[in-house]
């Protein structure tokens, strides 16, 4: 016969002629009782060994128990002070008997009631008369008090439970498990029990032959540390982006997309902005070497030309600034994706749209910066927009609010600030989640009339922009930019960052 | 975004607030728009905000808009002009690239240390801002007593001009200088001439301003020795050249107001513009500067409640406009209308809705309570960036990891380095897009495919544990006149295997895994191509279409990545899987 290792060495530790404990066992074979219990019933269920249970009644001093120990039983107090008074003699007042006795609070109350209960005298209309024959060194409740004190089994069960319904024991119930061996055991152990080969790995031979049944496991160290296991990660920024993408089409609004390579004339005449205002400047775009742009409505680059040139409305003005219709059709680098609002504002994206709607886009920027640990060429902007009949700046406020406030910042201040393309306009701070320290958040504002009047959108349209990147250094705690974007990044850092959700 | 320097012991004199801390004035200044950016080695409070309110390039400007905010004083403020004395002609000679000018003439200054500084603060970054780097306007100032104006012209008492002369004609002392100087000497020699040479270099008369004794400056370039402005001076001749006269006209004003504020009197000059020279088309041959002249604009009440989202009152509304330095008249009829009018300093004000800006400003922008708008709409993604998300997803779930590379590189990376050629008849090999003008060696063009950029990727990598599978879906474009921009924008999906045991069948077996997953067929007929080992590389067909490209990095390329193991790797377009 074969047995598994540990359930040999108990079978080995029992005996046929007497009961031995699991602790006796446990402490024979060096195993843990839990493991003893453990093999002990399985080899039951083999028919090797018989398991006895008995259940004995355990009793506890209480706190209060254990004071009585030292102090004495108030009533065996009482009695003391009550012949020292002379009350075995004639009856003292109660309230002499009670100072001499030095009781006080809840312990009056318990001396008086079991004075007369154990007949160590009489109190009758406030005196107390003691029984001179009486014998408190032998009451039986102090005795057991004092036997349970010096750790010895106490076996009279009415005393205990007048002891526990003083709440001076607790009373609990012990299970002792003890074995034996049965004859089919001794028959066992005399043809020769082998201990059981133990196993490295669970194998499909195992699971087929049923042997998994016979084998014992290896013990592992399950603290130990397990060899690093790679899987492919969607991109740290990808993740950031897809977190605002489903916060924003939450809020209602839907995704735009257009050319990163457009004319100048849709990523900054239809904004508004001169063309001599120093972001149109040769040191901050990405002019491209192609053809100008052919394909722009004549009537819409007449009407943007009109805005710049003489303003927009009965009291418009225009700007100073020179504007030249070949500047307009060079293509560049979209330096935002504003370029896209501006399409899809126009018609031109797509559909006329009617309010109300809400459009975003999560998309790529190109703007000639120093690279430093918070600038790329190269970054992802968040753009939005809100059409409507009638939109103030609450609104603007109120939107804006909901939307950080789903990546944890709160208090959002408003800065009074100008943009050509919007009025008003505000920059957005908040207070960093982490460090507390105060940090631009976005750009918005309304859309000027000079913007959407030549699209043709005769409502409100308010709108904000952001770089993802500026998020998502707040939610990852990224230090440095060029760690997440581009060809220089890490591929243990985009391994290891702390995904976010 | 400009800075202005301000002193708080000044601004405390100018806006008579003598008893504001500098936190009250930072916290004032941000509901006003002017964000504190911190202190100078003097102590002056540095204060950034955007270019619209361009008259608080000083601390006299800052202090007259505190001064309204705190209601101290309310209205148009116009200073008091004098009748001109002083005349400035101008030639038929001057440039055509630099036509025009204007001025004004300041009595009565007293400039002490903490004045003069504010001043040339104030010149330099008008010219920073409005001025366009002194390109579109520049502004000189002149020690009057040090000018000699004999009359050029019957009626003008006394007289300057501005003309074109031949850079190596007259020669004056500039400041900064000890020597006798050519205009086109100055461009060679002189540290300031050096920094502006480029505004005039190309013109072929240069701008030059005379009196009767001579050449005294060289605009927009520098003002000569003899008329230095210093602290003694006490009477100013302000001149200001440049392409547009109105942008100059409100220079000048914002300087002169800057003046005033500090009691100066103002005195007008005459600006005659000759025959055959180039007079402004708005406001003719003969003009008299400064002209403080207010402008009018009107704007429903009705606007500037639905704008700012709260009720108002009319005299809520005139209340705020004074407090802006407007003046704001109105009839009640049925619909409200201010009749608003317009300091000439403002020079940000181009339509009705600026004006409700103002309002909102002074109201405090701080005080209106957020609300979500109650606009009901249906938000989703675009169908782009679904596929491009689910491509991603398989992608991820085969190993790889997820890479974002710059769309920007150099031809190269783009080709040289992958052994091919622009133009090329292979994929990849696209007409480059290219930067007009590169700042950078390193980004010279759009990446017509990704792969170049994950080899990058490894080549940096090759500190860190393998195996290394890595995957993009990523921008690329490449030149094509018959698109729309001349510029065909696409999204490749790329991966690369690089390992120990990376081969044709690594790379070929989670392509097939992914065109598995959008139900497409694979075909990959073999095929050659210089980034890829002779019979390892195929053309990657999906559903009958050629859309890519797969196969052994070629053992050339690897090295030159310093990659020492294997990489086996694919390219595709994204479309293809549509």
């Amino acid at each position: 016969m074969r047995l598994p290792e540990r359930q040999l060495a108990v079978l080995e530790a029992a005996s046929a002629t007497d009961e031995r404990t699991i602790d006796e066992i446990a402490a024979e074979t060096g195993l843990k009782p839990e493991t003893v219990t453990g093999a002990a019933f399985d080899l039951r269920d083999e028919g090797l060994l018989a398991v006895t249970e008995t259940t004995t009644a355990v009793a506890e001093l209480t706190d209060e128990g254990r004071a009585y120990v030292a102090d004495g039983l108030p009533e065996t107090r009482l009695y003391d002070a009550a012949v020292d008074a002379g009350a075995d003699d004639a009856a003292v007042p109660l309230g002499e008997v009670i100072g001499r006795a030095a009781l006080s609070g809840p312990a009056v109350d318990i001396a008086l009631a079991n004075f007369p209960r154990k007949g160590f005298g009489e109190i009758d209309a406030g005196e107390l008369a003691a029984d001179a024959a009486a014998d408190p060194a032998a009451d039986p409740e102090a005795t057991a008090l004092a036997t349970l004190a010096d750790g010895e089994a106490v076996a009279d069960e009415s005393v205990l439970d007048r002891l526990a319904s003083r709440g001076l024991v607790d009373l609990a119930e012990r299970t002792t498990r003890a074995v034996r061996l049965t004859d089919a055991g001794v028959d066992a152990l005399m043809e020769g029990v082998e201990a059981a080969e133990t196993v490295g790995r669970l194998t499909p031979d195992l699971l087929a032959s049923g042997d998994w049944r016979d084998v014992e496991f290896s013990d592992y160290n399950v603290e130990a540390d397990a060899p690093a296991v790679g899987g492919g990660r969607k991109h740290v920024l990808r993740r950031t982006a897809d977190r605002v993408k489903d916060v924003l089409v939450g809020m209602g609004f839907s995704e735009m997309q257009g050319p990163h390579a457009d004319s100048d004339f849709w990523i900054n005449d239809c904004l508004f902005m001169p063309q001599d205002h120093p972001a149109r400047t040769h040191w901050d775009r990405f002019a491209l070497d192609v053809p100008p742009m052919e394909s722009i409505p004549p009537e819409l680059i007449d009407r943007v030309e009109t805005a710049h040139r003489d303003g927009w409305g009965e009291d418009g003005d225009g700007y100073h600034s020179p504007w030249s219709e070949a500047f307009a059709r060079e293509v560049a680098l979209r330096g935002h994706t504003t370029s896209l609002s501006m399409r899809y504002l126009s018609g031109h994206a797509g559909a006329e749209l009617e309010p109300p709607q809400r459009y975003f886009s999560v998309e790529k920027v190109y703007r000639n910066d120093t690279l430093d640990p918070t600038h790329l060429l190269e970054f992802f902007q968040i753009e939005g927009w809100v059409m409507a009949e009638e939109l103030s700046v609450r609104d603007l406020m109120g939107t804006f609010e909901e939307f950080y406030r789903q990546f944890g910042i709160t208090d959002i201040r408003f800065k009074p600030h100008y943009n050509p393309y919007t009025e008003p306009s505000f920059e957005l701070f908040g207070d960093h989640p982490e460090t507390g320290e105060e940090i631009e958040i976005g750009n918005s504002g309304i859309f000027r009339e000079e913007v959407t009047g030549p699209l043709g959108v005769e409502c409100d349209v308010m709108a904000w922009g952001l770089a993802l990147e500026r998020l998502a250094m707040l939610t990852t705690g990224a230090e440095d930019i060029r760690d997440l974007h581009g060809t220089l990044a890490d591929i243990d850092f985009l391994r290891t960052a702390e995904v976010s959700y | 975004m400009p800075v202005v320097d301000v002193d708080p012991d000044e601004l405390r004199q100018l806006t008579g607030h003598t008893d504001t801390t500098d936190e009250e004035f930072k916290t004032d200044l941000f509901g006003l728009g002017l964000e504190f950016d911190g202190e100078t080695d003097d102590g002056e409070l540095q204060f950034e905000f955007a270019p619209d309110r361009l008259d608080r390039l000083s601390v006299e400007g800052v202090a007259r808009s505190l001064r309204y905010h705190a209601g101290d004083d309310r209205g148009v403020y116009l200073p008091e002009t004098n009748d001109p004395e002083w005349t400035i002609e101008v030639a038929e000679s001057v440039p055509d690239e630099r036509p025009y000018v204007t001025g004004a003439v300041v009595r009565g200054v007293d400039l002490d240390e903490a004045a003069l500084e504010s001043l040339i603060q104030l010149q330099e970054k008008l010219h920073a801002t409005m001025g366009r780097g002194r390109a579109k306007g520049a502004i000189g100032i002149h020690d009057l007593a040090m000018v000699k104006g004999a009359p050029l012209r019957e009626g003008a008492q006394r007289s300057i001009t501005y003309r074109g002369i031949d850079p190596d004609g007259d020669t004056f002392v500039p400041l900064d200088a000890n020597a006798e100087l050519t205009p086109a000497a100055v461009l060679e020699d002189h540290a300031t001439g050096r920094t502006y040479a480029d505004l005039v270099s190309e013109y072929d008369r240069y701008p030059a301003i005379y009196d009767e004794l001579g050449l005294f400056s060289f605009p927009p370039v520098i003002n000569g020795k003899r008329t230095e402005v210093g602290t003694g001076s006490r009477e100013l001749l302000v001149e200001l050249t440049g392409t547009d006269q109105w942008t100059i006209d409100k220079m000048c004003t914002i300087i002169c107001y800057a003046l005033s504020a500090r009691g100066a009197t103002i005195e007008t000059v005459e600006v005659a513009y000759a025959d055959g020279a180039t007079a402004p088309d708005t406001y003719g041959a003969d003009l008299v500067r400064p002209a403080f002249d207010v402008d009018t604009k009107s704007v429903t009440h009705d606007r500037i409640e639905t704008l700012l989202g709260v009720d108002l009152e009319p005299e809520t509304v005139v209340d705020c406009f004074e407090r802006s330095g407007l003046d704001a008249t109105y009839t009640l009829e049925e619909t409200v209308t201010y009749e608003v009018e317009i300091p000439p300093y403002r020079v940000d004000v181009l339509h009705p809705l600026d004006l409700v800006d103002d309002v909102g400003r002074a109201y405090g922008f701080d005080r209106l309570e957020p609300r979500y708008p109650d606009v009901g709409t249906v938000g989703g993604r675009h169908e782009r960036t679904r596929l491009e998300d689910a491509v991603r997803t398989s992608l991820v779930g085969l190993g790889f990891e997820d890479l974002l590379n710059f769309h920007m590189t150099s031809g190269t990376e783009n080709y040289e380095r992958m052994r091919i050629e622009p133009g090329a008849d292979a994929f990849g090999g696209g007409d480059p897009v290219e930067i007009t003008e590169p700042y950078s060696e390193a980004y010279t063009q759009l990446r017509t495919w990704a792969l170049p950029s994950l080899l990058s990727l490894l080549e940096g990598n090759t500190h860190n544990a393998y195996p290394q599978d890595v995957a993009e879906i990523g921008f690329v474009a490449e030149r094509d006149e018959t698109a729309n921009t001349n510029v065909a924008e696409r999204r490749h999906v790329a991966g690369a295997v690089a390992r120990r045991d990376a081969s044709y069948e690594a790379a070929k077996g989670r392509l097939q895994a992914v065109c598995d997953d959008f139900g497409a067929t694979l075909e990959t007929p073999r095929t050659e191509h210089p980034t890829f080992i002779d019979g390892r590389a195929a053309s990657v067909v999906v559903d009958g279409a050629d859309a890519g490209i797969i196969g052994e990095v070629h053992p050339a390329i690897l090295v030159d990545h310093d990659l020492e193991v294997p990489v086996a790797a694919f390219e595709f377009r994204l479309d293809a899987l549509r």
